[in-house]
């Protein structure tokens, strides 16, 4: 099956995939791509990209400003995410644990090619279950506060999510998320947090951190996207899926095979077909004919193409000016599937008529 | 092509399929159905030059929709790249949702340029700078110098150039607020101000014009020489005091907008600036005042 996008999305995608195009881009698609990558995120990323290809004389000069504003945000937002997680580590001082680091912060700290660029606004920690307790009390002595949610919200984190209600130091506004799981309480498909923990290594002059291996690094990315997301403008998640799989197996030929090997382990190889098929389709990812073979479970026939369809439509921002109504119904729909794989009916439906209820008051 | 030279028919025209003005350093790209809005633009952008053909760094539109609490009364909403950054405003503060939309967007995305909360003018190439919070009267006082002998670079934003350490135009629309505007129509009668906008969450709004020139010589840039931390007390007389470097630096970096955005560069630009300009707090209420001392000012140095 071939990739159909329409025409401003394969700006996007030309730029990305291969800046030397760049050079012959008008005014107007310069325009309309910075229009995109402002929404997914990927200013910083194009930054980079063209300074590596020595393009960044012929940028524009209005479009090498909006670039250097977005870099230099992303710069700031590292600073602010790697500050917290140095006072994170203070409080954590005599508590005798590790904790993960994940997406963005575990990015910067293996020097994943690019991760300069990356726009990553909140932290994101993986804890144990058993010291999850301790940690959000030490937290909150030492001045960390929930953000003030509804009695409902607090419920749905609390009960069926992975992750904590987000806490934000009085003094900063960087929002941590602390995790106990990599998936909602309420999936159907567990991950044993202690197997993480097994196999995490140590991050480099950091004693108290660890970092995901890097297969489960690349899992967990694979799963944020086609099992815990609604997928919409999470075009950047893709590429990072797209690097780290590139960097890792540049680094071990074992890579491919160990990553196969673990997905069937934790019974998620159907999710990672997808991570494969996309990351593939989309950024043209060298991947060995044998991997995808290797993977226990695959999605039918009929659920790979209906994904073959709405995922880039929805992974792809719409045109800043006219939306395509077929991508504004992917995106629906996409939205709905993470629902239901994520939730039980008998939960799944009094939440969103919650929701729905809540957006109208 | 400026926009008074368009027929006011092709200028709505134009408006329904995204207008663009430069607008100091930036094009700004409008799109707007509603009338009564374009009708407002058509005389307050006046002297703007159109940019049809050129990149715009924002796209910003107003539209109409159904309002939530009265289904008989329709709301606009102010969109910035498709996206909505406000609630729903009344139709009638359709100008002032625009112009706080385009503010918004500066503040929030420019990083390039160190952003600082500020009225700024030039006099003999130089800028003068009039950091200061929302309500200090920073926009009346720059109103007035602006159309008595100082160029007009911004009632709200001082655009600075960490590396060159210039200052850019970025003549916009002035916002009067509330008493200020009464004062301004009597002490400058001949100066195009907008329709009173009642009941923003501002007060009242009415937005002045800026001048012709500062608008004709908004690509020319200068270098900052005095920096006056102002505010507007009633009655008083206008008394100028000298302040400390530190203290001129402590208030002028936390006013910016993106001064921790900038780091190291933020630093840099904020210290150069308090090195090489004379710095003080400046009391005032009376206009011929308060010009008469800033001119002796700008005599003796």
């Amino acid at each position: 099956m071939k990739l159909e996008l329409p025409r401003h999305n394969q700006l996007l995608l030309q730029a990305i995939t291969t800046p030397s195009c760049l050079v012959q881009y008008t005014d107007i698609e310069w325009e309309l791509l910075i229009r995109q990558a402002r929404r997914v995120k990927l200013l910083g990323r194009l930054t980079l990209l063209l300074k590596e290809h020595h393009l960044w004389d012929t940028v524009p000069p209005r479009v090498a400003n909006q670039l250097i504003s977005g870099f230099v945000q992303a710069e700031k937002l590292q600073q602010l995410c790697s500050w917290e997680l140095n006072r994170i580590l203070w409080v954590l001082e005599d508590f005798d644990t590790h904790i993960i680091a994940l997406k963005g912060i575990a990015y910067k700290l293996i020097d994943l090619p690019y991760a300069k660029g990356r726009l990553s606004v909140d932290l994101d920690l993986l804890v144990r279950e058993a010291d999850l307790a301790d940690i959000e009390s030490l937290l909150m002595i030492k001045g960390w506060k929930h953000r003030p949610i509804s009695a409902y919200d607090e419920h749905y984190y609390r009960s069926w999510s992975h992750e904590i209600p987000p806490l934000v130091h009085t003094e900063r506004e960087t929002e941590v998320d602390i995790h106990h799981a990599l998936i909602p309480v309420t999936t159907q498909l567990k991950i044993d947090t202690a197997l993480l923990f097994d196999t995490a290594i140590p991050a480099a002059g950091h004693p108290k951190i660890k970092l995901l291996s890097p297969v489960d690094m690349v899992i967990h990315c694979a799963i944020n996207l086609f099992q815990n997301n609604e997928i919409a403008n999470d075009l950047r998640d893709l590429l990072d899926l797209h690097d780290l799989m590139t960097h890792f197996s540049q680094q071990d030929e074992d890579f491919w095979i160990q990553l196969t090997d673990r997905a069937n382990q934790l019974k998620i190889s159907h999710i990672l077909f997808y991570g494969l098929y996309f990351s593939q389709l989309i950024f043209s990812t060298s991947i060995p004919e044998k991997t995808v073979t290797r993977l226990n479970s695959k999605p039918g026939k009929l659920k790979h193409r209906i994904m073959h369809r709405l995922v880039p439509l929805a992974l792809f921002p719409q045109h800043p000016d006219h939306s395509l109504r077929s991508a504004s119904w992917a995106r629906r729909l996409l939205y709905l599937r993470s629902h239901l794989i994520r939730m039980p009916l008998y939960i799944l439906l009094p939440h969103l008529i919650y929701k729905t209820i809540r957006r109208y008051l | 092509m400026m926009v008074n030279q368009i027929p006011f028919k092709e200028f709505h025209l134009l408006l329904n399929q995204g207008l663009r003005v430069a607008i100091g350093p930036f094009n700004v790209c409008i799109q707007t159905t509603y009338k009564p809005l374009a009708e407002q633009l058509y005389q307050l952008y006046r002297h703007y030059r159109t940019a049809q053909n050129e990149i715009a760094e924002f796209h910003v539109r107003i539209v109409t929709e159904r309002s939530n609490k009265n289904p008989f009364e329709k709301n606009v909403r102010f969109l910035l790249d498709g996206q909505s950054p406000f609630e729903s405003f009344p139709q009638a503060q359709a100008l002032a949702a625009l112009e706080w939309g385009i503010n918004l967007a500066i503040a929030v995305r420019v990083s390039h340029l160190l952003l600082l909360h500020s009225a700024v003018v030039e006099k003999n190439n130089h800028v003068i700078l009039f950091p200061a919070w929302p309500g200090s009267g920073k926009t009346t006082l720059c109103t007035v110098l602006s159309y008595r002998g100082f160029r007009l670079f911004s009632d709200e934003f001082g655009l600075m150039d960490p590396q060159q350490g210039t200052f850019y135009p970025i003549p916009r629309l002035m916002p009067l607020k509330n008493e200020s505007i009464a004062v301004i129509r009597n002490y400058l009668p001949e100066i195009t101000i907008g329709k009173s906008i009642p009941n923003t969450q501002k007060g009242t709004v009415a937005h002045a014009c800026p001048p012709e020139e500062s608008i004709q010589q908004s690509t020319l840039t200068a270098k900052a020489k005095w920096i006056f931390f102002p505010k507007w007390i009633a009655d008083s007389t206008t008394k100028i005091e000298t302040i400390s470097d530190s203290e001129a630096f402590m208030l002028l970096a936390s006013n910016a907008f993106n001064y921790e955005v900038l780091g190291a560069k933020g630093f840099q630009a904020v210290a150069y600036l308090i090195r090489t300009c004379n710095c003080y707090k400046l009391v005032y209420s009376d206009f011929e005042d308060v010009m008469a001392t800033l001119q002796r000012l700008i005599d003796e140095t």
